[in-house]
């Protein structure tokens, strides 16, 4: 993140290369979460199982980068700015990942409640609204990666706030149908779990925000008070 | 992918380079074997002429005027004794001085210029010494044309010798056993005394040694000095049996060397000296060759404890 | 606590001003490591802490260096360079084991102290050896000459040489440089041994030696101080865009 490029070109490629690869997990990630989630708005089975099947290729992805960290470490044994890159890479990779996985339980469960009768999930349009959220969460902070900017990185942090309330909110309205029509109990549990999957995802898109923190900045951002953190952020 | 080199236009150039290997060992060859030769083809005429003369009275017989009964003994021991006051004076003298240029002596012209002198002494021939000694020795101290005198005379002439050998392994000391010595809180004296000296005692051996062997044959200052040629006795002995037991009057003896005793004997018209002559080149020679293997010996055990 | 504290320390090799102004604290039984690239005046400085330059010609000190607790000053022109040599010790870049008994060498710094009870000597060389975790292999051949011994024990000997005379301070010019990994790796465990009792400044080129050993470390370039701070913080996090730079392999 110099100015000032490493000596070793190979050295300065491989960290491209597997910023790069993250960048591209995240893009792929993305668009498993729209897939899923229009899965169940829609009903699409088709489009479920692809998204399904994508999951593999994220795993895929987790398991190259991963890979590749390893590498950077054993041979360069990267110091100050790229071992904060380095360290920090294997963490987003395995929130990209986490994301992934929601995705991929959302899209079962759009499935399955669709099995028992579409008109469920199309009553509820405030799901689709959040997890609009936690995709722009993620595309954040996936950006504030690209650009290694902290302050970017800080707006995805405030963000989840914002799906935390609307969870809350999801929760509420779902109780409140149950109590009228027990028989929605069922889909109504299934629903919540795609809420939950869809919060889980902010919450992802958090810890990548908190990594690239880390990176720009090197202070461990986890655990710590939003005012806290834009008092470290604004110390430029 | 791998490209096959043309190894037959490889093997073609490395024979043509290879062939100038062969011009310069035939050359380099050549070139030894005319200064071993020569040597060998000296030595051996010598030993063949003298051959008949070596003989245990050769070494114990003085100087006569009948070849067959003269000897040797007033010249080796004129030799050793001569060498012997040489090396007493050219040692310490050398290696004090060589140990002060090295460690001591400020790096200033003033150092500089002594450095060069004292190279350029080791190329001043050796009759300027004679002459040298002649005015100094023999009659501004009166010493006279005494072993003393000589002694003193090729200390001078050795003492170049034996400055540059003592500096020069003093130099070959490396710099980290140095900076290890001081590290430890050594004072000059302690580092040199522990140090220095004992790590380029084997260097400085084998330059005295070759100084020594270099003394042992030189003819002319000796001359100048007035060394007689024939001389028919030996110097009083060093031991006495009563107190003080030792004693120093030989350094004031008249006295002879081999070369001299060889020149006067290639002078003599009668063929027989020229067969004594080269008997005592003979045994001259050997003087110096067991001095050279002395030297060899001293810094191969030396050296031994000594790896950098 | 500090042990040692460089205080606007400028040298001077004749004209060229070698070290600019460098101020540096070296805490109490702590590893404190010098890092920068070549040229960049780290062995220098380290030098100035026992006057080695003091042994050539045309050095000149600016500032000071004060050795706590008794605030003396070791550049002072009317302290002997002997004295500060008596109470630091130092290991060099080369092993530099004396061309004598492994016995002898250790005991060469007490000899020079005056040292003459055999059984002080035998006493405080065992020490010393224990110390530098060499006694194990040489107990049995003390008479034995230093050169036997492989390089990574010739530099264990020479480190036992150092600290058999106690030193108030160890120095270290780049101990392993001429080391393979094995005993490299064989010294850094005993400089982190060693910081028990002593302290420790340490010059190294390689990095990772630093990171691994040290717990302050100063990054130097062309005679200048550029960042000193706590090891961990200065790989993790450096402050300055130079050392940043230098430790991640942008410089040049």
């Amino acid at each position: 993140m110099g100015t000032t490029e490493h000596i070793s070109k190979q050295f300065e490629a491989d960290l491209d290369t597997t910023r790069t690869r993250v960048l591209q997990m995240g893009g792929l990630v993305e668009a498993q979460i729209l897939g899923a989630i229009d899965a169940f708005a829609t009903g699409d089975a088709t489009l479920a199982d692809q998204v399904i099947e994508n999951d593999a290729r994220v795993n895929g992805y987790e398991v190259a980068i991963d890979g590749a960290c390893n590498h950077i470490v054993v041979k360069r044994q990267p110091a100050a700015s790229d071992l904060r890159l380095t360290m920090a890479i294997a963490k987003i990779v395995t929130d990209i990942e986490r994301i992934g996985d929601e995705a991929k339980k959302v899209a079962r469960m759009s499935k399955r409640l669709h099995e028992h009768g579409p008109q469920h999930a199309q009553r509820f349009p405030a799901i689709r609204h959040t997890a609009q959220i936690a995709v722009r969460m993620l595309r954040q902070a996936l950006d504030a990666f690209a650009r290694l900017d902290a302050v970017a990185a800080a707006g995805v942090l405030k963000d989840d706030s914002e799906i935390d309330h609307e969870f809350r909110a999801a929760v509420r309205q779902l109780v409140t149908y149950m109590m009228e029509d027990p028989r929605t109990i069922s889909p109504a549990l299934d629903i919540i779990w795609v809420a939950k999957a869809v919060e889980r995802m902010g919450d992802h898109a958090k810890n990548i925000a908190e990594q690239v923190i880390y990176i720009v900045k090197g202070t461990d951002v986890r655990h710590t008070s939003f005012a806290d953190i834009e008092r470290e952020i604004g110390t430029d | 992918m791998a490209y096959v080199k043309d190894l037959s236009a490889i093997r073609a150039l490395i024979a043509s380079h290879k062939r100038w290997d062969l011009v310069f060992a035939l050359c380099g060859f050549a070139a030894l074997m005319v200064g071993v030769l020569t040597f060998v083809a000296l030595f051996a005429d010598m030993a063949i002429q003298g051959l008949p003369r070596l003989n245990w009275e050769f070494l114990t017989n003085f100087p006569s005027r009948r070849p067959a009964q003269a000897g040797i003994l007033s010249a080796w021991v004129g030799s050793c004794l001569v060498m012997l006051v040489t090396a007493f004076f050219a040692v310490p003298l050398g290696v004090a001085t060589g140990i002060y240029l090295e460690e001591y002596a400020p790096k200033n012209w003033v150092t500089d210029l002594i450095e060069i002198n004292i190279t350029n002494l080791a190329g001043v021939p050796s009759i300027v010494y004679g002459l040298l000694a002649l005015g100094l020795f023999v009659y501004q101290f009166g010493l006279g044309q005494s072993i003393l005198s000589a002694g003193l005379t090729l200390a001078l002439l050795i003492l170049p010798v034996v400055i540059v050998a003592t500096r020069e392994s003093i130099r070959a000391i490396p710099q980290g056993i140095r900076e290890g010595a001081y590290a430890l809180g050594g004072t000059q004296w302690q580092v040199c005394r522990d140090h220095i000296i004992p790590y380029s005692s084997a260097g400085i051996l084998t330059g005295v040694i070759i100084g020594m062997a270099r003394a042992i044959g030189e003819t002319a200052p000796v001359i100048t000095i007035g060394a007689l040629t024939f001389i028919a006795f030996l110097p009083p002995a060093p031991m006495k049996t009563e107190a003080p037991f030792l004693s120093f009057d030989w350094v004031m003896s008249p006295f002879t060397v081999m070369p001299i005793q060889m020149f006067n004997w290639t002078s003599r018209p009668e063929a027989a000296f020229l067969q004594n002559a080269a008997a005592a080149g003979f045994i001259l020679v050997l003087m110096t060759l067991a001095m050279n293997g002395l030297a060899i010996y001293l810094r191969y055990r030396i050296r031994k404890n000594i790896k950098w | 606590m500090a042990k040692a504290e460089a205080k606007g320390l400028s040298f001077y090799y004749g004209e060229y001003r070698a070290l600019k102004d460098l101020n540096l604290v070296v805490h109490e039984n702590r590893v404190t490591a010098l890092i920068g690239p070549s040229g960049c005046g780290k062995s220098t400085f380290l030098r100035c802490f026992n006057r080695m330059h003091d042994l050539y010609p045309g050095n000149r000190y600016e500032g000071e260096i004060v050795l706590h607790p008794d605030n003396a000053n070791l550049l002072a022109p009317t302290v002997d360079p002997i004295e500060v040599r008596m109470r630091l010790s130092m290991v060099f870049q080369k092993p530099n084991p004396f061309p004598k008994s492994i016995f002898e060498n250790v005991a060469y710094g007490l000899r020079v102290r005056g040292e003459r009870s055999r059984r002080a000597l035998a006493d405080k060389v065992e020490v010393a050896l224990r110390g530098a975790a060499l006694w194990d292999e040489v107990k049995d051949r003390l008479q034995e000459l230093a050169f036997n011994l492989s390089g990574g024990q010739q530099q264990r000997l020479c480190i036992a040489r150092a600290l058999a005379t106690d030193p108030e301070l160890l120095l270290f010019d780049e101990p392993t440089s001429s080391l393979d990994p094995i005993a490299t790796a064989s010294i850094e465990e005993l400089i982190t041994e060693l910081k028990q009792h002593v302290t420790i400044l340490i010059v190294t080129h390689n990095m990772q030696q630093a990171a691994r050993v040290s717990d302050y470390t100063a990054y130097m370039y062309l005679g200048e101080l550029i960042e000193f701070g706590v090891t961990d913080e200065l790989f993790i996090k450096p402050r300055n865009k130079q050392t940043e730079d230098y430790i991640t392999g942008r410089f040049g």
